[in-house]
């Protein structure tokens, strides 16, 4: 497996980590609970934020292998 | 011939009387009464009775007593609400029967309590140990309530320091096959999500017995029939073993790549990860 296959695997299980916590998010009754839900899901965006990046340079640096 | 139509009807009519006077009277439990409250219920419901079989001649003189009790029991209640020593004088008080952990022997005496009635009491509530009951009290019921020695007690998560997410009470959505609306309403949820949710359980609605939603907004279903196994909701847990092979992910990716920044990068990340899982743990697992 290639270095950004590698990364675009990580990125596809965090982006649905992500969408179901947003799913917590809105279901929870809980203001509290709805804070902490919130709190994770800023931190998991800026995560995939950075991995979307540096799988562009990836893909830039190794053009070879890009696509899925 | 005509006297049994009478009794007949007597009955029937001061059931119904009595029924409403004691709704009127409120929801007081009867294990739960203290003995006056005890005997003016009973004596209302004889009263009742002896009217019904004629044992009180004078019909109205049967409502005037029972009326009188009514009002009487009415009128106590009010004044123990809004005095405290008419309470404590119709109602009695509380009486402390161990202290510090020892028993106080007068109080005992007081009550006409044995020491195996007490023991008995304490060992309905769990104390089987008398050296583990630091307190104990005789309320005015009669009831006995205890509170074991602080190294006792059982562990809440508290006393381990573990912090747990808030739950609030679960709404039940689905009864014997039908929706509930009102629960629905309650916890903001639609119809249109329960019969997704439905439809992504393979079930359809008049299979359900019971469904409740929880505070987190997961279903929970029990089906008629009990000999199908439903897999209990396990996205929480997924999700979070998602987010814990997402951080070693990025742990590996730093120590593979030889790119400075991208090492840099993929640390923090792997970091900030791991905050979110710390953060989420006690919501995530149970």
């Amino acid at each position: 497996m290639t270095v950004g296959s590698k990364i675009k695997q990580t990125l596809a299980s965090l982006k649905g980590a992500n969408s179901t916590l947003q799913i917590y998010a809105a279901q929870s009754q809980d203001v509290e609970t709805q804070d902490v839900y919130h709190a994770a899901l800023d931190m998991t965006s800026e995560v995939i934020q950075d991995l979307e990046i540096r799988l562009q340079t990836v893909e830039y640096e190794e053009p070879q292998y890009k696509g899925y | 011939m005509r006297e049994w139509i009478e009794i007949l009807l007597r009955s029937i009519g001061l059931f119904i009387l009595t029924f409403a006077l004691i709704r009127l009277l409120g929801k007081r439990q009867l294990l739960r009464m203290t003995p006056f409250h005890f005997v003016t219920y009973t004596a209302m419901g004889i009263l009742a009775i002896f009217m019904a079989v004629g044992l009180i001649k004078n019909l109205i003189f049967g409502f005037l007593t029972l009326g009188t009790w009514f009002v009487l029991i009415i009128a106590v209640d009010y004044l123990a609400v809004k005095s405290k020593q008419f309470h404590d004088f119709f109602h009695g008080r509380e009486m402390v029967l161990i202290q510090h952990g020892k028993i106080m022997e007068e109080s005992l005496n007081k009550q006409r309590l044995t020491a195996e009635e007490l023991l008995r009491e304490l060992r309905s509530k769990n104390a089987f140990n008398l050296a583990d009951v630091e307190f104990a009290v005789m309320e005015a019921t009669g009831e006995i309530n205890i509170l074991l020695k602080a190294d006792k007690k059982p562990v809440t998560p508290y006393d381990l320091g573990n912090k747990v997410a808030p739950q609030s009470e679960p709404q039940t959505v689905i009864l014997d096959g039908n929706i509930v609306d009102e629960a629905l309403r309650n916890i903001g949820l639609s119809r249109g999500w329960l019969t997704a949710q439905l439809e992504g359980m393979g079930l359809s609605l008049d299979n359900i017995f019971v469904g409740q939603v929880d505070s987190s907004g997961d279903l929970y279903v029990d089906v008629f029939g009990d000999n199908i196994d439903l897999p209990k909701p396990k996205v929480k847990e997924l999700l979070y073993a998602t987010l814990q092979k997402a951080q070693s992910d990025l742990t590996t990716f730093a120590l593979d790549t030889e790119n400075e920044t991208a090492k840099e990068v993929y640390g923090k990340d792997a970091q900030k990860l791991d905050e979110v899982i710390k953060l989420l743990e006690p919501y995530l697992t149970r």
